[in-house]
């Protein structure tokens, strides 16, 4: 599936978010199976089906990292962990650093020095973002050079499990203070 | 009865309910307008508790005055046993019921001990206690429309797969066509937009008898999109009928409360009889609806050394309260974050549930949204008012607006990989319906089947997640470890249930399985329990078809005769003729007593009008591209984009 083409919108990685939900929702209301109600079994699977495959479009695009994994394999490059080439021993080294740093941080309950190391590992999401949106802008970008890009997307899951990974700890220290309260 | 019900010739009237905890209501569309349907005396409140006795069954007030002296007998708040385990620890924690525990092989399923010792005992679940809820529901209804046409059922938006199933099943077990089921605080939301027609980003506080919501809305061009979805399936009213509960076991003495340290809850008390804990609870709910006008509440406790008078102040009330609705707060904090959203981007926030009427609980959500929380409408009906708005929607005759629910599904769908961890398939908060598929290899050399786990939840470990189903795909040829390929996919539909198949796609083999629920019941079952019930003979049965057929008939050819007028121009030379002859003889045979003939002709119709929808639906996706409605989209290349719009910056993951 090309989730772009499901969706009417130019294949890039560089999108108005705002205006593809806005045509995400123009399609849900030309298809949503709440208007084929009355309507008969095979135009309901028809609809229901293509309403589904609008949906996933947009959970694949809406994020950047589904969003690059479907611009990788429409270039024809095969990704997916299992798959990418492993990262290079700088971004684990570095990883290795940020996590034992949070660990620290998380055994302080110190919110502040938390929030400090998500705001760096944010900047380079960012970065690695920003890389992405130059490396797709050019529709007729050779495969090489996109294959070149493959390891960005790498950095990009490191620094989204890192996120994950201290919004995770935000809450179960908000928790635990709630929980102190009862 | 049966054919009163299915009467061809009354135009079936659609309805929404709201199947609450403590409550439950009926309402529909009048005049372009929801109102709640009322019984005799003027209350359109039913209170969801239903007695079993020797002489049949009583459901509503009727039932709530005999919980005193048969508390085994009378099923209070069944809704928060709906779809749980007969081992889960919600079940036992709680309540004077006696369980049925299931015999080896049985399925994992609540049954309530009723009419214990005596001739008439028997083992009722969750579903059919709702059943009967919803029997007294479509009764009251009938009285004052002549027939029913389908429901719209309210579901938490936090209810999982398994509670969603229950609900349909009850549903589907008291006769009712269920159209669709939808999120309580989204109906509420539809309710409120309806009537005021707001753009905006709304929260919808949800505060019910026995389940939390906490769901964050966004209005804009007359579609309603549900942005994220959090609570509390085990927190509600009750929970402050039980605080208070506690605070009268100790003014009242029964040797258990002063030992503070390991207090033991109210179900496990020995001293504590059936009885005096239903007496007890009803006090504590009386007091605290007392407590939301003055400032402290009396009741009097008939204890066996006499009446004993207790007394509790509203400050004490809110202190007892406060951690629970402490627990509220972390909700709403994180449905935000989920939304991407600060609080100051709200337009509103919506109440919705009687237990919102609490003071202390509207004075905490003022404080922990910045602003006053909208009540206008009567929290305890609005569920349903929203609800009927959608059943008129979907199947009334009123005005189809160009309005639309986008729901999302409220837990992350995932199965088990190795090492008991859960590897997320569909994430929480995708917008339904929807469906995802994810390939997996065979670990070992020659293995012939799979086992799969399908668990719900947001946790990384299995065991922390809500087990759906587990089934294993059998008869794969053996291979050398990692060449077999399984396919999952998952399809959640419009009411967010789900339905999960698998394939091995490397032998061309296709072996599609349906999931048996880890909980709750299969569709043989409720079959069963549905004849059971209804003590259908043959010729009941076939009037049901017939009648059911011909309101399918009905529908379809109304749908397809506006299809063939308004859309004439796509029309083929020769199709219109064809078409019209499908919908002549389907007439004709709805005109007839045979069900199969009507069935017959409505496959008819629809083969000689499907490639016709089909071209409806590419010009609806075309237009829906161009932006006909909207031309506002652009998708050009924009660097220096303000990052102003919270959309954005949620989408793009940003914190």
């Amino acid at each position: 599936m090309d989730p772009f083409a499901t969706l009417g919108i130019e294949r890039r990685f560089d999108l108005d978010l705002p205006a593809v939900e806005k045509r995400h929702r123009e399609l849900s209301r030309a298809l949503h199976p709440d208007k084929y109600a009355d309507a008969g079994a095979s135009e309901r699977k028809a609809t229901l089906s293509k309403a589904v495959e609008v949906n996933e479009a947009w959970r694949v695009v809406r994020e950047p990292i589904t969003r690059a994994e479907a611009l990788f394999t429409l270039a024809g490059l095969t990704v997916g962990e299992r798959n990418e080439p492993k990262p290079s021993g700088e971004l684990l080294m570095a990883a290795m650093e940020l996590r034992e740093t949070l660990e620290e941080a998380k055994a302080k309950r110190d919110l502040k020095a938390i929030e400090k190391l998500a705001g760096e590992v944010d900047a380079k999401r960012r970065g690695a973002e920003e890389k992405l949106r130059a490396g797709f802008a050019d529709g007729s970008a050779k495969r090489a050079k996109i294959e070149a890009l493959v390891p960005v997307l790498g950095e990009l899951r490191f620094h989204k499990r890192f996120l994950d990974e201290v919004s995770a700890i935000e809450d179960a220290i908000a928790e635990a203070d709630v929980a102190a309260q009862d | 009865m049966l054919l009163e019900i299915f009467d061809p010739k009354a135009r079936p009237r659609p309805v929404g309910i709201d199947l609450g905890t403590t409550n439950s209501l009926v309402a529909f569309v009048k005049n372009e307008r929801p109102v709640a349907i009322e019984d005799c005396n003027g209350a359109a409140l039913l209170p969801s508790v239903v007695a079993y006795a020797e002489n049949g069954v009583v459901v509503g007030a009727g039932a709530k005055a005999r919980a005193a002296d048969h508390p085994r007998d009378t099923i209070v708040s069944a809704k928060r046993f709906m779809g749980r385990g007969a081992d889960d620890a919600e079940t036992r924690r709680m309540g004077p019921y006696e369980f049925v525990s299931p015999g080896a092989g049985d399925a994992n399923v609540v049954k309530f001990r009723v009419g214990a010792g005596t001739r008439w005992e028997r083992a009722v679940t969750p579903v059919e206690v709702s059943a009967e809820i919803l029997r007294a529901l479509v009764r009251l209804a009938e009285d004052e429309l002549s027939s029913i046409g389908g429901a719209v059922i309210t579901v938490p938006a936090y209810f999982d797969d398994a509670q969603r199933q229950a609900t349909k099943d009850a549903g589907k077990l008291a006769g009712l066509e269920v159209l669709r089921l939808i999120n309580e605080p989204t109906a509420a939301a539809l309710a409120y937009g309806l009537e005021k027609r707001k753009n905006g980003t709304f929260a919808v506080y949800d505060l019910g008898g026995g389940t939390f919501d906490v769901t964050i809305l966004m209005l804009e061009d007359g579609v309603f999109q549900v942005k994220s979805t959090g609570g509390d399936s085990a927190l509600g009213g009750d929970d402050m009928d039980r605080a208070i509960a506690e605070e009268v076991f100790e003014q009242i003495g029964d040797g258990e409360s002063a030992q503070s340290a390991a207090r033991s809850t109210l179900g496990d008390a020995v001293a504590r009889t059936p009885a005096l804990i239903r007496v007890v609870l009803d006090a504590a709910r009386a007091m605290k609806h007392a407590l939301t006008e003055s400032d402290h509440a009396e009741a009097q406790i008939p204890t066996k050394t006499g009446e004993k008078n207790v007394r509790i102040a509203r400050d004490r009330f809110d202190a007892l309260i406060a951690p629970l609705l402490e627990r509220t707060g972390l909700a709403c904090r994180r449905a935000l974050k989920d939304a991407g959203l600060t609080k100051e981007q709200l337009d509103g926030v919506i109440l919705v549930g009687g237990a919102t009427r609490v003071p202390a609980v509207r004075a905490f959500v003022a404080k922990s949204f910045g602003r006053e929380p909208l009540a206008d409408i009567d929290p305890d009906q609005v569920v349903a008012l929203g609800a009927a708005v959608q059943a008129d929607l979907l199947a009334g005759d009123g005005p189809k607006d160009d309005v639309l629910l986008l729901d999302v599904l409220p837990l992350s769908l995932g199965i088990e990989v190795g090492g008991g961890v859960v590897d997320k398939i569909l994430p929480r908060n995708t917008t339904i319906p929807a469906a995802a598929r994810a390939t997996y290899t065979t670990q070992e050399d020659k293995q012939t089947g799979f086992e799969i786990h399908v668990v719900q939840g947001e946790r990384e470990m299995v065991g922390d997640n809500r087990s759906l189903a587990r089934f294993t795909l059998r008869g794969i040829p053996p291979m050398a470890a990692g060449m077999a390929k399984l396919e999952v996919t998952f399809r959640v539909n419009a009411d967010g249930m789900l339905d999960v198949d698998a394939l091995e796609t490397t032998t061309g083999v296709h072996q599609t399985v349906l999931v048996k629920p880890s909980y709750g019941l299969d569709d043989e079952t409720v079959e069963k329990m549905l004849m059971d019930a209804l003590d259908y003979g043959e010729d009941d049965l076939r009037l049901r078809r017939l009648a059911e057929n011909r309101v399918e008939a009905h529908r379809l050819l109304t749908a397809t005769g506006k299809a063939v007028a308004n859309d004439a121009a796509l029309l083929l030379p020769g199709e219109r003729e064809s078409i019209a002859v499908a919908m002549r003889a389907l007439e004709e045979a709805a005109s007839e007593e045979d069900p199969a003939k009507i069935h017959a002709g409505i496959e008819v119709l629809d083969a000689a009008s499907k490639e016709f929808a089909g071209r409806r639906m590419n010009r609806a996706i075309a237009r829906a591209i161009e932006g006909r409605r909207v031309d506002d989209v652009e998708l050009a290349p924009n660097k220096d984009r303000p990052s102003s719009r919270s959309v954005d910056r949620s989408a793009e993951g940003t914190r």
